[in-house]
């Protein structure tokens, strides 16, 4: 999974509106840098052969009363 | 010792000796390390709070106690030792910053972080907040609210962050032992760049409430000093539950200071190599050549695909901090940290699917990380790929890799918090003519034992040590 420039361009936008968050335009090309940067970190870990066994780090401590 | 001042070279442990047996007061030390912070911090800018009042009557009390004869007050191990916390631990009375602009103004906590309480308890001062990169999201501490804090040791130069106040208080001579916290390397970066002990205990060990959280899963608390025996014994006096944090793991007490005497001998101790070899400059690899060596260390091991788990603790915190953050970087972006603000609006945005992929990575790594440690007790890795850059710097070098300097400097830490190992950062000098930089001692969870004892070794046999710096 490879999001091209464009691409990358067009999904900031887009979840930024659906967001509510207004993007100014001297903000913008920041935030594209940095989620193009993101973005291959994302491609680092899809990159890793993973099982559905693979169970995330984070897991659920259910809370008693105290 | 002729002055009270000449006391502030000293480590905490030999400062309460000091105090206790009557060579100079609470007060005095307390007072001289005032002034020092007076004197020195117009141009190291570690300081962003100084909580003269508060010192000065908590001094005051403890003096009138050992007049008194209180002997339980006398015997407290940190008595008299002044001490200061990153602006993003609670102290009663002061707003809690967390380096950011947009929290000025909000009210005061009303009540001291567990980890301060813990530390006052057994006889230490508090005497101010530490600068630090907003909201915890940076590795040089230029916070442009309240200006960079400078590297003692060379003050055109970084001190490292995010808790950058907190180690170069340290290399100033300011006070012994500070608070900090490290989610992808903000103890151990400092404790390189300025050349101070640093711990970054196991995942879970420290309660963090009353603390300015950044991302929570992966969020620590820890000590920095002057010598890894007071990392030990800070350390011991601030463990203990608190179901306050979510993630404090009730554990029984498990006592370090007593164990360092017990140095290397007998550990199974590796040099970790393979992505910790190709992304350190030469000093950070005679770093860990030189420890190597003083421990008697030849045997190399690798932890497989590193630098995905250093992929997926990026993005857990770019989308976990930003979470924490949209309400204000909806209705107030302008306020943020410029060198931040767009990596803050970018980690909005990232897809749960990478985020969700990014948390199984790490539970993988975690996974190899336990495997590897059936087979070794302690490696040892350089803290940071290089020395303290230039305030302002934008791009290092890094064998032959074009990076940019900020998100860089913690490509050496990330993958190691990432499964919350315990880690010391223990500074080694003479791998650059003038500057420090230390290698990472790790060792299983819970094991902070280990770590302490190899930090401890290395000081003994005058490898690592954290000296204070001329300010010239």
């Amino acid at each position: 999974m490879t999001m091209n420039p464009l691409q990358i361009e067009a999904y900031v936008d887009a979840s930024a509106a659906a967001l509510g968050l207004e993007l100014a335009a001297e903000y913008r090309p920041g935030v594209i840098r940095y989620f193009t940067l993101a973005e291959t970190m994302a491609q680092q870990v899809f990159g890793l052969p993973l099982d559905v066994t693979d169970e995330p780090a984070e897991a659920f401590v259910p809370i008693s009363p105290r | 010792m002729s002055g009270a001042g000449d006391w502030l070279a000293a480590d905490a442990v030999a400062m309460a000796h000091a105090v206790r047996e009557r060579q100079l007061s609470v007060t005095q030390l307390v007072g001289a390390s005032l002034q020092r912070i007076a004197e020195t911090d117009e141009r190291v800018n570690a300081f962003t709070d100084v909580t003269e009042d508060r010192a000065l009557r908590r001094a005051e009390q403890l003096d009138a106690k050992l007049a008194a004869g209180n002997d339980s007050v006398a015997a407290l191990p940190l008595l008299g030792v002044p001490f200061a916390a990153k602006n993003l631990f609670d102290i009663a009375g002061i707003t809690t910053l967390a380096g950011s602009k947009i929290e000025r103004g909000k009210p005061a906590a009303t009540r001291d972080s567990p980890l301060i309480e813990r530390l006052e308890a057994a006889g230490a001062v508090l005497v101010g907040a530490l600068n630090m990169d907003e909201y915890a999201y940076g590795f040089t501490t230029e916070n442009s609210h309240e200006g960079p804090c400078r590297n003692p040791h060379d003050l055109s130069r970084v001190a490292g962050g995010s808790s950058g106040g907190s180690a170069a208080a340290i290399a100033a001579g300011q006070v012994p032992l500070t608070l900090g916290s490290d989610t992808n390397g903000s103890i151990r970066v400092p404790s390189s760049l300025c050349g101070t002990f640093g711990l970054k205990p196991t995942y879970g060990r420290l309660p963090r409430n009353r603390s300015y959280p950044f991302v929570a899963s992966l969020d620590h608390l820890g000590p920095f000093a002057r010598s890894a025996r007071d990392l030990a014994l800070s350390y011991d006096l601030m463990q203990g539950f608190d179901p306050h944090d979510p993630a404090c793991v009730e554990r029984p007490h498990e006592a370090t200071a007593g164990l360092l005497d017990q140095g290397a001998e007998g550990l199974r101790i590796a040099i970790l190599g393979g992505y910790f070899h190709d992304n350190a400059k030469a000093e950070a690899q005679a770093a860990v050549t030189r420890a190597a060596d003083a421990l008697g260390v030849r045997r190399e091991l690798h932890l497989p695909e590193v630098a995905r788990a250093r992929a997926a603790a990026f993005l857990i915190s770019n989308s976990q901090g930003s979470n924490l953050h949209l309400p204000d970087l909806k209705r107030r972006a302008q306020d943020f940290e410029p060198l931040s603000r767009d990596r803050f609006l970018a980690g909005a945005l990232l897809p749960a699917t990478w985020v969700q992929q990014a948390q199984r990575v790490r539970r993988w790594f975690g996974l190899q990380a336990a495997e590897l440690f059936k087979d070794v007790d302690v490696l040892i890795a350089p803290a940071t790929p290089c020395v303290a850059p230039g305030i302002g710097t934008e791009w290092i070098e890094i064998n032959g890799q074009h990076l940019p300097a900020r998100p860089s400097l913690g490509l050496l830490t990330q993958p190691i918090s990432c499964i919350g190992l315990p880690v010391c950062a223990a500074p080694i000098w003479g791998c650059h003519p003038t500057l420090p930089i230390a290698v990472q001692i790790i060792a299983a969870p819970w094991r902070e034992d280990l770590v302490l004892r190899v930090g401890h070794a290395l000081q003994q046999a005058g490898i690592a040590h954290s000296p204070i710096a001329s300010l010239a």
